[in-house]
């Protein structure tokens, strides 16, 4: 809300600075955003009157004046273009060197060979008012000489109401927010309303509330006899000041009623409200009809829906009520009788309307918020008292009112303990009351009404006389009051927040609960020391990510989380298509990362990221924790010393194992993935750990790094898990391996086996036949070449037996290897000799 | 040959040996000098094969005089090698040198993603204090995300957040992590310290100071006495753990549907100090996260006696923090994922 200090100081002295009343509004609860100074951008623009007005030699439409500043100097040459100029008018001189809105620069400049010391301004080159064609003319009592903005300039504060403070969408509200800070009295508006004697309002207009569920209030007014016209400039300054375009005499007086006031207010030209049977304007309040049509102010034809609510006539519909009027009924330059609507909408139904017509107006927000009754019955006198006083006419006497009995202030019980124990203060009562006080809250020392706590889910409430509760009577535009905790809000930030001691809490402390972020710390850790860098990437992408990073086959999950899959989850209004869908893997984004980091000459790219995914069955949304990984370019950098090795995948398996290990989950099992279309189908593998490790980790298809656009001939390793206690995980205690005290006996055998045959299934094979005393297998060399067959390979394997309480004998070693070895053809495998 | 004899060609052998040993070259040249005066075919050897021709009683003077030489001739041999071997060390030592100022050997080097470590800060900090971390779901429901925090279905307060909806009927994606708070409160009973992080999601056109996704922490604790002047307490050592033992703050009213009363937490601008500056739009403050008590309406969505207990509630953006602490002007740098910004971090 921008709220000029000229208009404020109408209802409350100030005698901060704006910068001081600034902060006391913020540290209020009102918080300043900005503060701007309002003709900050009339730089050298002065007031002067005009000497002489002439018609120019050579241009008819132009003007030769002469003006003085009344400083006894030389009159300025000024050519002018407008025709509304007249001597001894005093008017807005833009002197040469002088900057106007928009940053125009005003010269001494040759106009059809005279030339012109300046320029005469118009309101709207000025911003002032919205008169573009005409000079604009001041008071004659205006001092010479004097800068424009000494005159008309003005302090604006851009407020950030909060929701829950209509009543403070309004100069008279934030006078009274001004009043409790600086603790001065707030003057009310003098509304009076100077009625004709024309027909009584009753024998001119009817309304006829057929939803009062949804209007609980109407007050109608009429003026007959007004000239539409422009409203005066004091009114059209204002009205920009605080953000609001003039419009004319009328629409402005229900504007500037809004502005002040907070109550919205809409006007029609009385001669397109038809007559009801009984021949009288008839003004009907009623829900639309299905597929009903309006064309609204702005000139956009609306379809409207049942559940809008209509101001309408018997014909036809007006306008959407509280939300924007009809284009047939707007007031124009032919009006002559004006009707003021003054009503009470239900705020649901305004926002609701408001929303789907994406027309969120200056009067809508003010409805959503809620209205207090008595505001329709002040906002129409206003009005009407406004709009005879700017387009003249006649106040009809009296005014339709559908509900006059307006309530009263509500009481609210609190116990002024309590406020203490929610504080962490110790306030007297009369403290307390005191500071309610300022902010117009009268208090009585007994309660007669229960203290309500909460009122959801159900009313909760305890009886008065507890604690010493205290009545306050809350003023009728505090509608956010309601309830204990409200009163004790109002308490502290009348009284400020500095007054809240600063302690550390002494309570009781819940039980010990395991992190679960520790398995992610160290896998971010060890991640981190292998290299790798963490990114975040989105977890909404394009339907395009979702379509293209499919698996035939997901990775398990594990440790109970939900398994991966079901439909894609989709956001019904998205962004941008870019960003539409819930992402299912990890992949996609880092391969994003790494196409955009290769774009930006980064050509090492080893990036990694824990994230979610997401999938539902039916209506039931999952999520599934997983760590992914890519990596491209060099594993080992290139230095002075040594040239560069490029990942591979046996980097990306043993970042894997390193993973396996520093999470104490044993060593992965790899099996070899060939039916994956994502993946190289001969450089990939599963890997798992039963139940504590799932993942697809391999290169990716050279056809998936065309089509991502990647630009890269390198190879790109990616990978995607799953990991015991990602999700929620603590880790189990390692258990200390017995370090035995006789030496361990190693033996190294040459396996031969058939080009085909994995070497995961050798290593089974040792493990499963070497026996008690094997310890642990170690492929540490693989051969191919003269003497084997061409579709031969050598396994080299180290095999290290011991136990624990003695020195193992040559024949027990002897025949633990015998016994692998006699295992071998179930691998067409053979010993090399 | 006599005693005489035998006694000066042995003196001379001593005199002429370690004469030898000092003037040898190098280490080879000892060797040499070592087996031709003490080898078996050496010089000593072959004087004393003349002490067969010595009467009895001589020889053993005989015998004494050659110990004492070879001794002496070892002696100087020892002395010679020692001072030509510190030499050869000396030499070889200075072939092996290297240019010491090269740069090492480059390993890898990761890091790890400013926003996710600045919510394991934020972490640490509260951990101290008791609270506990707990997670929930990002797909969410209007009912938790929204109704049980106060906020009702068309309440004007929905327009603090523009709220992506998903394509099934009643879910959201979590436009902050306040429906944490029941969560916990619906699996724990007081006392209550728990700090929820996680990312959340907004409609929200991306620009330097927008995201649509984003990480908040909440935190929450309830008990019988919890007050706001335990909240200033503990907001008060996180703000001087994350900007200084001295940087001072403040609370000003705020407004959250699910607190009350409900305060912005400001820190003393840690641009400009509180000398007012474009950073702090002019106020001399910086506001780094919202907090209030928790409303006794969320309170009792989440089984709790409001009567009996309260509690606080506080949550902050990350991304706020993080830009704080490290000097970061645009949001977008976080998610871009650019290697050249993210390297920089630890
Ligand atoms: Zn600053």
């Amino acid at each position: 809300m921008r709220v000029p200090l000229s208009w404020l100081r109408e209802f409350v002295d100030i005698e901060l600075t704006s910068e001081e009343l600034a902060e006391r509004l913020t540290l209020l609860g009102m918080e300043v955003k900005h503060v701007e100074r309002w003709g900050a951008d009339w730089e050298q623009v002065v007031i002067g009157e005009l000497l002489t007005v002439e018609r120019h030699p050579r241009a008819d439409r132009l003007s030769l004046t002469t003006v003085t500043l009344g400083d006894g100097g030389e009159p300025l040459s000024i050519v002018c273009g407008a025709t509304n100029i007249a001597p001894g008018q005093r008017i807005p001189v833009a002197l040469p060197g002088a900057v106007l809105p928009g940053n125009r620069r005003i010269e001494r400049a040759e106009k059809m060979g005279v030339v012109s010391n300046g320029m005469l301004c118009s309101g709207e080159e000025l911003r002032l008012t919205a008169d573009a064609d005409g000079i604009l003319i001041l008071p004659a009592d205006s001092p010479l000489g004097v800068p424009l903005a000494d005159l008309f300039g003005d302090v604006v504060l851009d407020v950030d109401v909060k929701p829950n403070r209509g009543d403070a969408l309004s100069i008279l509200g934030l006078a009274r927010e001004v009043a409790a800070a600086t603790r001065r009295p707030v003057r009310q508006p003098e509304i009076a309303v100077e009625e004709g004697s024309g027909p009584p309002t009753e024998a001119r207009l009817a309304v006829d509330v057929r939803d009062p569920d949804l209007c609980t209030r109407f007050v109608g007014r009429w003026v007959s006899g007004v000239t539409v016209g422009p409203s005066p400039d004091h009114v059209q300054m204002r009205l920009l000041a605080a953000g609001q375009r003039p419009v004319s005499n009328v629409v402005d007086a229900s504007n500037y009623v809004m502005l002040e006031l907070g109550k919205p207010i809409h006007t029609f030209d009385a001669a397109a409200v038809h007559a009801g049977a009984d021949g009288r304007a008839t003004v009907v309040v009623r829900r639309a009809t299905d597929g009903e049509r309006l064309e609204t102010l702005d000139h956009v034809e609306r379809v409207l829906a049942p559940d809008m609510l209509l101001i309408a006539d018997p014909v036809g519909v007006l306008g959407l009520a509280g939300v924007m009027g009809g284009a047939t009924s707007e007031v124009s330059q032919a009006t002559t009788d004006v009707v003021i609507e003054s009503a009470v909408f239900d705020p649901v139904s305004i926002r609701r309307t408001a929303q789907r017509l994406s027309l969120r107006s200056e009067a809508s927000s003010r409805f959503e918020k809620g209205q207090e009754a008595r505001l329709a019955r002040l906002g129409a006198d206003r009005t009407a008292q406004l709009v005879r006083a700017w387009a003249g006419g006649e106040i009809a006497p009296g005014r339709l009112d559908t509900a006059p009995s307006e309530p009263g202030r509500s009481r609210v019980a609190f116990r002024p303990a309590r406020i203490n124990r929610l504080l962490g203060t110790s306030l007297g009562s009369d403290e307390q009351r005191e500071l309610l006080s300022r902010v117009g809250i009268e208090t009585e020392a007994a309660a007669d009404v229960p203290v309500v706590v909460a009122l959801q889910p159900e009313v909760l409430s305890v009886a008065p006389e507890a604690d010493g509760a205290i009545t306050a009577l809350v003023p009728t535009w505090r509608r956010d009051i309601a309830i204990e905790a409200d009163v004790a809000e109002e308490i502290a930030r009348v009284r400020g927040y500095e007054l809240v001691p600063s302690v550390t809490p002494d309570t009781e402390m819940p039980d010990y609960r395991p992190s679960p972020l520790g398995v992610r710390e160290l896998v971010r850790d060890t991640l981190a020391g292998a290299g790798l860098t963490e990114v975040v990437t989105t977890a909404l992408v394009s339907p395009r990510h979702v379509e293209t990073f499919v698996l035939r086959r997901e990775v398990p999950s594990v440790g109970g989380e939900p398994e991966p899959g079901g439909d894609p989850v989709g956001v019904t209004n998205p962004l941008s298509r870019d960003h539409s869908l819930l992402r299912r893997h990890l992949v996609g984004s880092l391969l994003d990362v790494v196409g955009t980091n290769l774009r930006h000459g980064t050509e090492d790219v080893a990036v990694f990221e824990i994230g979610k995914g997401y999938g539902r069955t039916g209506d039931v949304p999952r999520e599934w924790w997983r760590l992914g990984f890519a990596l491209v370019g060099a594993a080992e950098p290139r230095a002075w010393n040594r040239p560069a090795r490029r990942y591979d995948l046996d980097d990306a398996k043993g970042i894997l194992d390193l993973l396996a290990h520093r999470l104490g989950l044993g060593r992965p099992v790899y099996e070899a993935e060939t039916a994956e279309p994502l993946f190289h189908p001969g450089r990939t593998a599963r890997a798992t750990i039963t139940g504590r490790l799932g993942a697809i980790v391999g290169e990716l298809h050279p056809d998936v790094v065309e089509t991502w656009d990647l630009r890269t001939s390198q190879r790109v390793l990616v990978a995607e898990l799953s990991l015991e206690g990602l999700a929620a995980g603590r880790l189990a205690p390692e258990h200390a391996p017995v370090v035995g005290r006789f030496p361990a006996v190693e033996r190294d055998l040459a396996i031969v086996v058939p080009e085909r045959t994995p070497a995961a299934s050798v290593e089974a094979l040792l493990v499963a036949h070497g026996g008690a005393l094997l310890r642990d297998v170690r492929l540490f060399d693989i051969y191919r070449g003269v003497p084997l067959a061409t579709d031969e390979k050598n396994l080299a394997y180290r095999l290290r037996f011991g136990a624990p309480d003695r020195t193992l004998t040559e024949p027990e070693i002897d025949a633990a290897v015998a016994a692998v070895l006699g295992a071998l053809p179930a691998v067409g495998g053979r010993l090399r000799t | 040959m006599d005693l005489a004899q035998l006694t000066r060609n042995l003196e001379a052998l001593r005199a002429r040996a370690v004469g030898a040993a000092a003037a040898a070259p190098d280490t080879a040249a000892l060797d040499a000098l070592e087996v031709g005066v003490l080898g078996k075919k050496g010089d000593l050897t072959a004087i004393l094969r003349g002490i067969g021709a010595l009467p009895a009683e001589d020889r053993p003077k005989v015998g004494a005089i050659a110990n004492e030489v070879r001794t002496a001739v070892e002696a100087a041999l020892h002395e010679a090698r020692s001072g030509l071997g510190g030499a050869e060390l000396a030499a070889r030592l200075a072939t092996e040198a290297l240019d010491v100022t090269t740069p090492g050997r480059p390993i890898r080097r990761g890091s790890l993603h400013p926003i996710i470590e600045t919510a394991r800060e934020i972490a640490e900090v509260f951990a101290q204090f008791g609270f506990v971390v707990y997670e929930g779901p990002e797909i969410e429901d209007d009912r938790t995300n929204f109704q049980m925090l106060n906020i009702p279905p068309d309440h004007p307060a929905r327009d603090l957040w523009d709220t992506l909806y998903l394509d099934v009927e009643g879910l959201l994606l979590r436009t902050h992590t306040s429906p944490g708070q029941i969560r916990v409160m619906h699996e724990e009973r007081p006392p209550i310290r728990a700090l929820l992080p996680g990312r959340c999601f907004r409609y929200e056109a991306v620009d330097a100071s927008h995201a649509s996704e984003f990480f908040q922490v909440e935190g929450l604790m309830v008990d019988e006495g919890t007050s706001m002047a335990d909240l200033k307490g503990l907001l008060d050592q996180f703000a001087h753990a994350m900007f200084g033992a001295h940087r001072p703050t403040r609370f000003r009213p705020g407004y959250y549907p699910f607190t009350e009363p409900s305060v912005a937490f400001d820190i003393l601008c840690v641009i400009c100090d509180g000398e007012k500056c474009p950073a702090c739009s002019r106020t001399g403050w910086m506001t780094i996260l919202g907090a209030g008590m928790v409303h006794p309406v969320v309170l009792r969505y989440g089984g709790i006696d409001p009567e009996r207990y309260q509690g606080f509630a506080f949550g902050m953006g990350v991304e706020r923090i993080a830009n704080l602490r490290h000097q970061v002007a645009d949001l977008r740098l976080y998610m871009e994922d650019d290697l050249r910004f993210l390297g920089a971090f630890r």
